[in-house]
């Protein structure tokens, strides 16, 4: 029960370019991911039927929970709001089937997303502000709080892998110790539970966390 | 001056750092409750105004969330603690 991502195999020789667990099942569920969209946008119709439906499902989904906290701009930022949702939700529901871990359980994943949520909320305050007023903003109210205001602006980026992270293997922890405990069908319903529960509840939390922290930098 | 092995100061480091795996989860205690204060907060909200539910909940979960963070960085402290 070793958490972190396990070294699979080597390319370019014994020890250079070392290829994760992660690094695999993450460019699986990519390629499901884009197997599952193409299907469910085959041949669009006007009236939407059958699974045409589910797809509309999930953009209006994604949309309403943009739209209210970037007003106006939701069709702009549905696009990335709906990668990592989508992204993050099939990594964790990937972890429930048997043989494979979530990508998501590696700190390199979570911190990589919250890199480019952090790049893309300084991008934007910076073209909604100017690159000058977007600096000033820093040191306000009094310019005797811009040290905490830059700590803060980093501690960002590190709760945000952090809490993705820490939540996804800590249930794997918890689901290890009762199968050493009670094995059998004792932790069958946990697995409903910290998988298919708080994988999806931390998708949800880490897109609104994103929205949340580019309206936080646009206004 | 008593001198101890390096496998005997091995052995206390590891088990020192299991049981400080044990108390950081302590800090759990604090997220609960404000996480639980908020959720009721909001419940009473819902009840007074049921048309604002919507705002209502996204707003519970980005308290929550914040004030969660420092449940999980305890959880990491203690998984760092356990696994090296």
């Amino acid at each position: 029960m070793n958490p972190g991502p396990q070294v699979v195999t080597h390319l370019f020789g014994k020890s250079y370019l070392p290829v994760t667990d992660t690094l695999l099942i993450g460019w699986l569920s990519v390629i499901l991911i884009i197997i599952l969209a193409k299907y469910l946008t085959k041949n669009l119709k006007l009236r939407p039927e059958g699974k045409q439906n589910v797809a509309e499902l999930m953009v209006t989904a994604i949309y309403d929970q943009i739209e209210p906290m970037l007003p106006g701009e939701g069709w702009r930022f549905l696009p990335f709001i709906a990668t990592i949702f989508i992204y993050i939700g099939f990594c964790n529901l990937i972890g429930f089937v048997p043989g494979l871990t979530s990508p998501t359980g590696d700190l390199n994943t979570t911190l990589g997303l919250a890199l480019v949520v952090f790049l893309v909320s300084h991008y934007e305050g910076m073209r909604e502000k100017g690159v000058w007023g977007y600096f000033k903003s820093f040191g306000q109210p009094v310019i005797f709080l811009l040290p905490l205001n830059i700590v803060s602006e980093f501690a960002k980026p590190i709760s945000h892998s952090f809490r993705l992270f820490g939540n996804i293997v800590g249930g794997g922890i918890i689901i290890t110790l009762i199968y050493q405990a009670a094995p059998g069908l004792v932790p069958v319903p946990l697995h409903a539970w910290f998988d298919l529960f708080i994988g999806l509840i931390q998708a949800l939390i880490f897109g609104m966390v994103a929205i949340s922290y580019i309206s936080v930098a646009k206004s | 001056m008593v001198e101890f092995s390096p496998e005997t100061i091995e052995m206390v480091i590891r088990s020192v750092s299991v049981i400080a795996a044990g108390l950081a989860l302590i800090a759990g205690i604090g997220p609960g409750v404000g996480m639980g204060f908020a959720a009721g907060k909001a419940t009473s909200a819902v009840r007074r105004q049921p048309e604002a539910r919507g705002s209502i909940v996204t707003t519970m979960l980005l308290g929550q969330i914040i004030s969660g963070s420092t449940g999980i960085y305890s959880l990491v402290i203690a998984i760092y603690l356990v696994f090296t």
